[in-house]
């Protein structure tokens, strides 16, 4: 057991945040998100950087790419990195299979818009027991406004052409996508947090800052344990290259958490929280999309206790 | 980061769980049903405790000067896991080796090191804590119990309250006002007290936890020999703050609701709860309030690990095992329903057990306090 990075570790993610701070960032999602955009130069910079490929075999590092996934979306990044660069490569055992193509997951229980679709070249269908992939061409994904933080989009699964099948395991994909999902929803909830803890030492009301209300001061300490018992079994998850069980338990507690975080740090911040001058939304948004994903809170929970205990 | 147990970790905990196997009796479960501070449990935990010692493994974390095998922290912990997912054999004796013991290393003198750490070593003496008193609860400091020296010994005045383990413990490590001018956190001292010296009386606080859980214990002028003051004399505050750290995550209470989850699932299948989804989403649920628990203090044992000073984590595992504890608790009731009502029963059991969660150790809101403080960094109130 060690709990602290390593200095490789530590090396990674020094050098990640930093392109971060360059590349991504509040300011930055709020501009793409008026147009509905894609972050297109951040996959560049990610992919000249390298470490958008740690997930890569012989030797897949789950920890180090899960370490990366949550950095990008705590500087709120604008892209498919999880999907692409941790849960594909979770489900082929470490490959690429469509090289730098941005993916879209897609559930097939579920219809909708999905989130990336519109920047996505491939869309993974993982359906009850089998996955399938399709080329999304021109004209098979129609973009649809959202307030959620994603780009997203309806696809048209008619005017998409269908991949020759891969061998990809159903329940691999699920699992991997069950801790993306978790690593994503990490990342937003602390940049809400780390927000909404700096706007209330800042702000006053009634002579006093308002973070120093007792009130207060136990609703955001009680998000803190929520969001670090997330990161933690998040973490503990993707050592272990995210057993089924292990990703479930961190879904369940994640999207608990990210209800709360939502709650309350939109409750605290105010007004102000909810305008575009004001960077809350801009994490705390997408964790409502996350908060939905592969049937939410109750799927996630219930998988929980069939894996463990056998139920229906 | 290295989230596998190592091979000798492993190891210990496989045998661990042989012994275990080995030397629990048939009635274990009756035994343990009442908590660590039974009668039953306390009795058992005399010989229990002395067959740990003989293998090395009560306090094979402490140095082995004292006693111990200088094995990793994280063999206590396992130790503490395996335990008290059973329901604690050790009874009141695990507060003794995780954290009496070691503020005894830290602030005690020689003299008082040999008297004490062998026997607690051996698995021969229980403790109980003298902290709270009837107008100092969460508000610690406020503490009013006074001490005052006379010749070659302190004269204690005054009254414990919510002190477990009381009935049944062989020395108390009492918090005392030792300079009756002082304020707050400054001049209390700690006192090693036998609890067979005249004057200390011993009464049942009866309530709906249970029977013999909470005792009162009154001081009416007891001559504590001097040679019992633990560290300097008005510091004691130092050492209360050391021992806290140890003993908010000393208990793996997430270890026990984890288990006592598990058969509660069995429960409920058998109980033709199988299909329910809701009920299947509630286990699920506490499942993972347990597994955040566990993790959340493997973080603080990590830290302990590598004698990085305690910092505000300990709170945060603190909490969410409290809130595992009472989840479970609950949903116990609710998913036997109103059998759980018996007292005794295995809902009302683990329902009693869960309640004290939060007050315990320093309220919740106390916890909560120092998280926003330290943690968050949020200005005082």
């Amino acid at each position: 057991m060690d709990f602290e990075l390593d200095n490789e570790q530590r090396l990674i993610l020094e050098s990640v945040e930093r392109l971060l701070v360059e590349h991504a960032g509040p300011a930055r999602a709020i501009e793409l998100q008026r147009e509905g955009a894609y972050d297109g130069e951040l996959d560049t910079a990610l992919r000249a950087s390298g470490f958008d490929r740690l997930a890569e075999n012989p030797a897949p590092r789950w920890l180090e790419t899960a370490l990366v996934a949550i950095a990008i979306a705590r500087a709120a990044g604008v892209t498919a990195f999880t999907a692409g660069r941790f849960v594909l490569p979770g489900a082929t055992g470490g490959r690429f299979v469509f090289g730098d193509a941005v993916l879209a997951l897609v559930d097939a229980q579920r219809p909708g818009p999905v989130r990336y679709a519109t920047a996505a070249d491939v869309a993974v269908v993982l359906d009850a027991d089998r996955v399938r992939c399709f080329d999304l061409g021109p004209g098979a994904v129609r973009p649809v406004r959202s307030n959620y933080g994603f780009p997203i989009g309806v696809i048209d699964f008619a005017s998409a052409r269908e991949k020759p099948a891969l061998e990809i395991d159903a329940d691999d994909l699920r699992r991997f996508w069950r801790l993306g999902l978790v690593l994503e929803t990490v990342g937003a909830m602390s940049g809400a947090l780390e927000t909404t803890v700096a706007y209330l030492k800042e702000r006053r009301q009634f002579g006093r800052p308002l973070g120093s209300f007792q009130a207060v001061q136990h609703r955001l300490a009680e998000c803190a344990i929520a969001v670090e018992g997330s990161r933690w079994l998040a973490l503990e998850a993707a050592h272990g290259g995210a057993p089924a069980e292990a990703s479930a338990v961190a879904a369940s507690f994640a999207i608990e958490a990210a209800e709360r975080v939502f709650a309350d740090t939109h409750q605290l911040s105010g007004a102000i929280g909810f305008t575009h001058e004001h960077d809350l939304h801009v994490w705390s948004m997408r964790l409502q999309a996350l908060r939905l994903e592969l049937g939410g809170l109750s799927a996630h929970s219930r998988e929980v206790a069939r894996l463990r205990w056998g139920f229906a | 980061m290295e989230f596998n147990w190592s091979r000798e970790d492993t190891l210990h905990r496989e045998r661990v769980r042989e012994f275990l196997t080995e030397r629990l009796p048939g009635d274990w479960e009756s035994i343990s049903k009442g908590g660590p501070g039974s009668d039953a449990q306390a009795a058992f935990s005399r010989d229990f405790c002395a067959s740990l010692a003989e293998r090395g493994w009560l306090t094979a974390h402490w140095p082995s000067e004292y006693g111990g095998r200088d094995a990793p922290a994280w063999w206590h912990s396992i130790l503490g896991e395996e335990l008290w997912a059973i329901g604690e054999p050790r009874g009141p004796q695990y507060m003794n080796v995780n954290w009496i013991g070691p503020a005894i290393m830290r602030f005690g003198d020689a003299e008082q090191k040999a008297r004490y750490l062998p026997p607690i070593a051996a698995g021969q003496q229980l403790w109980c804590q003298g902290f709270s008193e009837p107008d100092a609860g969460s508000d610690l400091a406020a503490l009013r119990t006074r001490a005052t020296l006379d010749g070659d010994a302190y004269v204690v005045l005054g009254t414990k309250i919510w002190t477990s383990y009381a009935n049944h413990a062989d020395h108390c490590f009492l918090l005392v006002r030792s300079d009756s001018d002082s304020k707050r956190q400054r001049g209390i001292s700690v006192l090693l007290v036998p609890m067979n010296l005249p004057g200390i009386e011993v009464r049942e606080i009866p309530s709906v936890v249970g029977d013999r859980y909470f005792h009162e214990v009154f001081f009416d002028s007891v001559r504590v020999p001097s040679s019992c003051l633990l560290g300097p004399e008005h510091r004691g505050w130092d050492v209360v703050l050391y021992a806290l750290q140890y003993e908010r995550v000393g208990a793996a209470r997430y270890a026990r609701a984890a288990r006592t989850l598990d058969r509660l699932a069995e429960l409920a299948q058998e109980r033709g709860q199988a299909s329910d989804p809701l009920v299947a989403e509630k286990l699920g649920r506490a499942r993972a309030l347990c597994e955040a628990a566990r993790i959340l203090t493997y973080r603080v044992i990590d830290e302990r690990a590598k004698q990085r000073p305690p910092s505000s984590l300990t709170q945060i595992a603190r909490v969410a095992g409290t809130r595992a504890d009472a989840a479970i608790g609950a949903l116990s009731l609710e998913i036997m329903g109103t059998e759980g009502l018996e007292y005794g029963s295995f809902a009302d059991a683990n329902f009693r057990l869960s309640m004290t969660a939060g007050v315990a150790v320093g309220a919740t809101e106390v916890q909560l306090n120092l998280i926003a403080a330290r943690f968050l960094e949020l200005p005082r109130d």
